[in-house]
């Protein structure tokens, strides 16, 4: 197993410190342009969430994000150190013109990440939220 | 005007040259201003652009708000098919539908 683990603080420009290792670990991982770009934008999506709901942008909390290469199998688990959540929706969201009326224009990222990924887990306690994507490299496209 | 954005007017149209790289949490709020200044048709054009995020299509759907208030057209040009499929994903394609650079030749020329 290979493993590379990142600490980012609770600042949205260091999601791009995330991303682009997503990139090169996608590659070490052999994936297609496209699936690294798909990579790229789950961890994007679950590293805001720990940023902005997890930890609600306290710089003095970090976001852990662990990148796991394991045979056939990445894995990769972002952590935040917010207080927990009680229920995630990952059901189908797209845009609505009821909420562009409404002027909703957010709730896009935990759809997206269970799209792209091949499987997604999440745990939360009082401690914080993981969430946990795993992509297998005979899924790609 | 933003760094971020580039503008190109000519008639009724407004081309938007979005010149980050990454339409993010980060950039998100200067392209979002941008949406204040719309014509009757509007382009985005994403030729600079390799990332976009739920963040991203949040500044970009008040582009979308923008225009269906003022009763314009806005269309997304140089997307990438990796961005088409994101767009798809969320159904952004139906409100701002990706054109080509030649659909616009004709107002070039009027």
């Amino acid at each position: 197993m290979e493993r590379v683990e990142l600490n980012i603080p609770s600042n949205p420009i260091f999601e791009r410190v995330v991303r682009a290792s997503a990139a090169e670990v996608g590659s070490a991982f052999g994936f297609s342009t496209e699936r690294i770009e798909d990579l790229k934008l789950a961890i994007s999506e679950a590293v805001n969430n720990a940023i902005d709901h997890g930890n609600r942008r306290d710089v003095g909390k970090l976001v852990a994000v662990v990148f796991e290469i394991d045979g056939e199998k990445l894995e990769i688990r972002i952590s935040d150190e917010g207080g927990g959540i009680d229920k995630v929706d990952v059901g189908r969201h797209t845009v609505e013109e009821a909420n562009l009326e409404a002027g909703q224009l957010r709730g896009f990222g935990m759809y997206l990440i269970s799209e792209l990924v091949d499987d997604l887990e999440v745990s939360s306690s009082h401690r914080g939220t993981v969430l946990t994507l795993r992509l297998y490299r005979r899924g790609q496209p | 005007m933003s760094d971020i954005i580039r503008r190109e007017e000519f008639g009724e149209v407004a081309i938007l040259y979005i010149t980050t790289t990454s339409v993010d949490a980060i950039s998100a709020a200067a392209i979002a201003a941008e949406c204040q200044a719309m014509r009757p048709i509007t382009v985005l054009d994403f030729s600079e652009v390799a990332f976009i995020n739920s963040a991203g299509i949040s500044a970009l759907l008040k582009f979308v708000v923008s225009a269906r208030k003022a009763g314009y057209k806005l269309f997304a040009m140089h997307v990438s098919l990796h961005h088409q499929k994101i767009f798809k994903m969320v159904e952004m394609s139906r409100f701002m539908p990706v054109i080509e650079e030649r659909d616009l030749a004709e107002y070039r020329v009027a």
